[in-house]
């Protein structure tokens, strides 16, 4: 049981990832495939809190904590947060070209916007 | 210490800010020189890098946080002279690239500066970085920018929907690269390359093999590899032309330094020695993208898109040197890399300068409408012999190079033959437009649908004669491309800096700061002007077998073939983002069922 506990979180992780992935490669609209995308990116929050995690782990704040105290890993939150940040910048850059493609094209569907075929 | 290594960064982002801010209030000719100027600087800056840092690698902390013992949390710039001359490539081709759209390209209310600055500092810090996060930061920066970029002109359909194949493509392969940090981080708890390479060791076990899995496939995306290259033709074909060059020049080139980079210095003794288990899956990719790409170069009819398939036909050649990795083999490989930059950079010019005067980018279009153009039309046969590699063209020295450093006789032919169909193919496309659209010989040739991808000319004034601020980037770059041979004891410096670039040891030693003395190598001699004559001979023949296609026997219409109407192979290129998606899955399970089995 330990050593299923142990290994379910990287499963979440691996079938968000496989969602994301299904959603990205069927998408009929431009907007579906960016939310497929982020879809796709909370597979990673879900493996980087996972490798973080320590059992019993408090929060990493180190204000009047002894020291040796079993905290989780603070770099992997790090590590999350910038990727928000820079993922929320590109899925804004995507979603406002969905916008103007819709403006110019009339159409949201990538299979009307395959001028570029060949 | 001083903060120097940290300037090809800082001061194109602190210079782009101020653009950005004041865009309203600055006229365009002040934001453009700005811009030049910051290139220039940071040239100056990089070039200075390079050689401060010949002898020794220089080590630059941020905020002085250095490593106690083997503990190295802080961020650090390893600067070696291969990074740093990399970042001096960056900073050339952005010059070039603003002098040409100096006060014309279109620049989206002064938007399109700071980006070029942005995509510079990105370039540059991805280069330097020595924290395996880090380089992910830059990742990201350099392909967001590039986004941005690729889709500057909104008032079209063609560039969003390519930026939109462009960004969906390259953020999975961002996922792919995040996934294997963390891998690598659950694996070794350190975030900087060296320290990592440390703890790895020679340590093999599943986790480090998926990791390496994940990270190779990722930058394998951003290098553009068959078959994970889908997102690149619609890039460029839709990206205005400054952009193009750096995309081509040196973007997609540094996929490839980032898999050369990890597979030495994180995994050089778990997965690398001597790079075997790597070789296998580097090798099958690469030969796949010469090959496919070489095809599909031949196939187009749309300027920008003969050279974005040329380019991943290319990409595909200088990963050979990648996978092969020794000193000598990584020399051929950077010659290579900077001849191609500059050639393709070159062409692009030239398809920009076809595109402001003649207003389109379709080749029957054009067909006959060239020949005024004399100085553009030599320029232009000139880029194909550059991309030969004939001499004086440093392609060839790199081709050389590579094919020297294999000491299996049946490999070293079939790179040679590689090396030998890349250049006969996308050399023939170019002198094939050459015939065709500066000669006006034959007739206009066959059309297709992505040759009619409508562009709006990139800037707006009708001049009678080419301008020179179109013409001498062009120039330069031609001329640039044959630096390399011209340059007397070009090829032992660079070997002798690169001897080091490519020694883990060397690199983990430089980062603790401990003194460490590696064997000088030697260069092999190498002999590669038959290939190089049979390749020229090849590209004629068939450029000029699709242009005279009339007059042939109906047997001997092979090029015909080649060219387009029968090539159902192009259907695999179908524009939905969906498909390439797909396409970089499966190579991701091939890259790792190869790890898998061969380790």
């Amino acid at each position: 049981m330990t050593a299923f506990l142990h290994i379910y979180p990287y499963l979440i992780a691996g079938w968000i990832f496989l969602c994301g992935l299904y959603g990205i490669a069927t998408s009929k609209h431009l907007v579906h495939m960016v939310i497929s995308l982020a879809v796709m990116q909370t597979s990673t929050y879900v493996l980087l809190l996972n490798i973080g995690y320590r059992v019993h782990g408090a929060a990493p704040v180190f204000v009047g904590v002894s020291p040796g105290t079993v905290t989780v890993d603070p770099v992997v939150q790090a590590l999350m947060l910038t990727d928000i940040v820079v993922e929320a910048t590109i899925m804004a850059l995507m979603l406002a070209m969905a916008d103007r493609a819709h403006d110019r094209a009339g159409t949201l569907s990538p299979d009307d916007l395959r001028m570029m075929r060949g | 210490m001083l903060p120097y290594p940290a300037l090809p960064v800082a001061v194109p982002l602190l210079i782009a800010a101020l653009l950005s801010g004041l865009r309203k209030w600055l006229p365009r000719w002040v934001a453009d020189a700005l811009a030049i100027l910051t290139a220039a600087a940071c040239l100056l800056f990089s070039s200075m890098l390079v050689v401060l840092s010949r002898d020794h690698n220089i080590i630059y902390w941020f905020g002085n946080w250095a490593p106690r013992g083997h503990m190295a949390l802080g961020i650090g710039f390893e600067v070696s002279p291969v990074g740093a001359g990399l970042a001096a490539l960056a900073a050339l081709l952005t010059l070039l690239a603003l002098m040409y759209s100096w006060r014309a390209i279109e620049s989206g209310l002064n938007l399109y500066q700071p980006l070029m600055l942005i995509f510079l500092a990105a370039m540059s810090g991805f280069a330097l970085t020595a924290d395996l996060f880090n380089l992910f930061v830059f990742f990201e920066l350099m392909s967001t920018a590039a986004f941005a970029l690729c889709g500057l002109k909104v008032s079209e359909p063609a560039p969003l929907q390519g930026a939109f194949n462009f960004a969906i493509t390259n953020t999975v392969g961002a996922f792919f690269i995040l996934t294997g940090i963390a891998l690598v981080y659950a694996a070794t708890g350190a975030l900087n390359m060296a320290q990592i390479g440390l703890q790895i060791g020679s340590r093999h076990d599943s986790l480090v093999a998926v990791a390496c899995t994940f990270l190779i496939s990722g930058f394998l995306i951003k290098a553009a590899i068959v078959p994970f290259h889908f997102w690149l033709p619609d890039a460029h074909s839709v990206a205005p032309t400054p952009v193009c060059v750096l995309f081509s020049g040196l973007m997609v080139e540094l996929g490839a330094y980032a898999v050369l980079r990890i597979s030495i210095v994180l995994f050089g003794d778990a997965v690398s020695p001597p790079l075997a288990p790597m070789r296998i899956p580097l090798l099958v990719l690469g030969s796949l993208s010469v090959i496919w790409c070489g095809l599909m170069c031949f196939a187009q009819h749309h300027l920008k898109r003969i050279l974005a398939f040329s380019t991943i036909s290319h990409a595909g050649a200088m990963l050979i040197g990648v996978a092969i990795g020794t000193p000598v083999a990584v020399t051929g490989w950077l010659l290579y890399l900077f001849s191609h930059a500059m050639a393709k950079g070159g062409l692009f010019f030239l398809a920009g300068i076809l595109l402001h005067r003649l207003r389109s980018m379709s080749e029957p279009v054009l067909h006959a409408r060239g020949r005024p153009l004399r100085f553009t039309a030599l320029l232009w046969l000139a880029g194909g012999f550059a991309l030969i590699g004939f001499p004086p063209f440093g392609i060839g020295d790199g081709e050389d190079l590579i094919a020297a450093s294999i000491h299996t006789h049946g490999l070293e032919i079939w790179v040679s033959f590689l090396f030998f169909f890349t250049g006969a193919l996308t050399a023939g496309a170019v002198f094939r437009v050459f015939l065709r659209v500066f000669l006006g010989l034959g007739e206009k040739g066959p059309s297709d649908r992505a040759s009619q991808i409508g562009e709006v000319p990139e800037d707006k004034e009708e001049e009678q004669k080419v301008p020179a601020r179109l013409f001498i980037p062009a120039l330069i770059c031609i001329l640039l491309s044959a630096a390399p041979e011209a340059i007397a004891h070009s090829k032992d410096a660079l070997l002798f800096v690169v001897n080091r670039f490519v020694s883990q040891t060397a690199y983990i030693h430089a980062i603790y700061g401990q003194p460490f003395a590696l064997p000088a190598a030697h260069l092999p001699a190498t002999a590669g002007l038959a290939r190089d004559l049979a390749a020229l001979a090849f590209a004629v023949l068939i450029a000029s077998a699709a242009v005279f296609r009339k007059r042939l026997p109906r047997a001997l219409r092979l090029a015909t073939h080649l060219e387009g109407r029968f090539f159902h192979f192009r259907r695999i290129q179908s524009g939905h983002p969906g498909d390439y998606v797909v396409w970089a899955m499966v190579g991701f399970v091939f890259v790792g069922g190869c790890l898998y089995l061969l380790s």
